[in-house]
């Protein structure tokens, strides 16, 4: 990361740069004043509940919508105010948008056609798109003629074809089935990097975005609420929304004592690095991540820092994991995911002790 | 086992009969109704003979002979004003129809009854109303002269224009209605998607709008050039003899002069005429994207 607020980071020129950009449809402010920079060759997400403003700032981006104020520069220029034709980019569209009276083929080549290139090399290119995508025998069919899985990737093969230098995914796989959907999330992601181009991709999915993306922006209300690499705003979520909205959390509120511990309503105190805490008092979320957890019978040894007493109250097998939820006197009721590695079980109504790394525990402010 | 699979092809015989039974009673008034009266009429074409000595089949092809002998200025005048009916009309509609289907989300069904409300009143009344309109005392007229399009001795009524506005009126709705419907079909997004792929405004139109509303130019011009070669009522009542078209002449064979050969043979010559501009038409505009 670099020093700047909302920077994702890389080298080079951003191929993005929003600079307090508003979009207000009437009195609702669907993106409040948004500063963001997303370095070339990323591949970047934005996440957030529906509402959140991430089509919003997406549709901005392409030059679909017209910003109520602020800055859009692509590669430097400033883009702002001019139409989706004049801009270098290209969209994946949520319903694919594929022209429904034209072929595969011509599907493909409609961007090309447009920018008057040579007959020879529309052929040429469109027809190593489609290889790409693994389409080929489709190219003289029409749209309605294919399946889901295969009209998206019609779609990705239309935009790519054009080599734009930033390519827009707007919920790409949200009318595909669960299986279609993981494959197509490591596809895109295979030609994300064979090509090496900037995606900037949204989407409901925190799975998705986690799967596929070198950086996330969490948004909430028009804002970013919190944006890194996956694994840092998985493990230090900073805020109860993002803690929440990405994968599920214990979270317990407390008081910080000294300067690496919480003390939680039950009189527990929990070690937190002293980093994660940077000086903060007073009322505070301690929270960690349900496979984190390690479990015990009461009569071994816990093994981490961070203890606590409790009873399972359920236990539901997931198949790579079992998920548990334990009652504790100290803090409520915790979930628990413990891998399936074939070690011991846990059965309702046993005494167990949980315990944790403070390491993989985070401060979200109250 | 038996009992079952012959119950079986019991059920599958049924089902396969469902087609024919929604298509039967269609297919009976067609049959009746249609094909027989048909039938005759070609016999009657070439038959000879008058009303009182009655009519014989000689196979006479003279009534046929008639229609480019002796009523070419009709048919042209038929052709003629059902082209510029179907023209202006389709300079007329096809903007109407593209501001209803994306610019009127909230008075969209208002528009729509608006076009059908002329239908509510009777063809005859609808084309007696021009007379009133067009009248040369009428507003009409009076506008014109004086922005000095109509000479000072210029009149509406009676003439060719008058006729052709008649056409057009009469069957706009015809027109407006199946380009309404299959441009309301192009979803928003097919043109945000040409835009991403570099075409302006206008070459998403001609690329995409345009293409996808085919079937229903299509739908919409053979439901005004068909019907207005064959009228006759807009001659009758805002024309003059001048312009006669070949429905009119029809309609005084049949009627008139009772000379049912006659009648019967331009009706066949100019259903074959209007027939085979018709397939000429659908197969040169576009016959997928009618079968799509």
């Amino acid at each position: 990361m670099t020093d700047r607020p909302n920077s994702a980071a890389g080298g080079g020129s951003p191929a993005v740069e929003l600079v307090d950009l508003t979009k207000a449809f009437g009195d609702f402010v669907a993106v409040d004043g948004l500063t963001l920079d997303i370095d070339e060759n990323r591949f970047f997400a934005i996440i957030g509940p529906s509402g959140c403003g991430k089509t919003t700032t997406l549709r901005m981006i392409g030059g679909f919508e017209e910003p109520t104020g602020g800055t859009i520069r692509l590669h430097g220029e400033d883009v702002t105010g001019t139409k989706p034709y004049q801009r270098p980019v290209n969209t994946v569209f949520q319903s694919y948008a594929l022209f429904p009276h034209l072929s595969i083929f011509e599907n493909v080549a409609f961007g090309l056609r447009r920018q008057g290139v040579e007959k020879g090399e529309v052929n040429r290119r469109v027809n190593e798109m489609l290889d790409l995508v693994h389409l080929a025998e489709t190219a003289k069919r029409k749209p309605r003629q294919l399946s889901g899985g295969q009209r998206q990737r019609v779609a990705l093969a239309r935009a790519l074809v054009n080599h734009p230098r930033l390519l827009l995914l707007d919920e790409p796989l949200g009318a595909l089935d669960l299986k279609l959907r993981k494959e197509m999330q490591l596809e895109l992601k295979r030609i994300q990097q064979e090509v090496g181009i900037t995606f900037v991709h949204v989407t409901h999915d925190q799975e998705e975005a986690m799967t596929m993306a070198d950086s996330i922006a969490v948004m909430r209300d028009g804002r970013i609420e919190r944006m890194g690499e996956p694994v840092e705003i998985y493990d230090d979520p900073r805020t109860r929304f993002v803690a929440g909205f990405l994968g599920a959390s214990n979270l317990m509120e407390g008081q910080v004592s000294g300067t690496d511990g919480v003390t939680v309503a039950g009189g527990h105190t929990f070690y937190v690095g002293a980093d994660k805490l940077g000086g903060v008092t007073g009322s505070i979320h301690v929270g960690v991540r349900p496979e984190k957890i390690h479990l015990t019978h009461t009569d071994s040894d816990p093994g981490h820092a961070n203890q606590l007493k409790g009873a399972v109250t359920d236990s539901s097998f997931i198949g790579v994991s079992t998920h548990y939820l334990v009652q504790t006197d100290a803090a409520g009721e915790l979930t628990v995911v413990v891998q399936n590695l074939g070690a011991e079980r846990f059965a309702p109504g046993d005494q167990v002790i949980l315990s944790w790394d403070p390491d993989h525990t985070f401060v979200v402010a109250s | 086992m038996t009992a079952r699979s012959a119950l079986a092809t019991k059920a599958d015989r049924r089902r396969r009969l469902v087609p024919y039974a929604l298509l039967a009673p269609g297919m009976l008034w067609l049959l009746v109704f249609y094909v027989v009266p048909m039938f005759r009429l070609a016999i009657t074409s070439l038959q000879e003979g008058s009303l009182e000595q009655g009519y014989q089949f000689t196979g006479n092809l003279d009534s046929y002979a008639s229609v480019f002998t002796t009523y070419l200025p009709q048919l042209r005048n038929s052709l003629m004003f059902a082209f510029g009916a179907t023209v202006i009309g389709l300079l007329i509609a096809y903007p109407l129809a593209y501001a209803i289907a994306f610019y009127t989300s909230r008075w969209k069904s208002l528009f729509l009854l608006l076009i059908l409300v002329p239908l509510l009143v009777p063809f005859l009344l609808r084309t007696l109303a021009w007379r009133v309109i067009l009248a040369d005392q009428g507003v009409v007229v009076t506008a014109l002269k004086t922005i000095g399009l109509l000479p000072e001795n210029g009149r509406l009524l009676s003439t060719g224009w008058a006729i052709l506005a008649g056409l057009v009126y009469n069957y706009l709705a015809f027109m407006a209605l199946p380009i309404y419907v299959s441009l309301d079909k192009i979803e928003p997004s097919l043109l945000e998607a040409a835009n991403d792929l570099y075409a302006s405004p206008w070459t998403a139109f001609r690329k995409v709008t345009l293409p996808m509303s085919m079937p229903g130019v299509i739908s919409g011009t053979l439901l005004t050039f068909i019907p207005a070669a064959g009228d006759y009522v807009n001659v009758e009542l805002l024309g003059n003899r001048n312009w006669t078209m070949m429905g009119n002449v029809i309609q005084s064979k049949f009627l008139v002069i009772i000379d049912y050969p006659a009648a019967a043979a331009i009706s066949f010559t100019l259903m074959a005429i209007i027939v085979t501009m018709v397939v000429l038409y659908v197969r040169k505009v576009g016959t997928e994207e009618l079968l799509t």
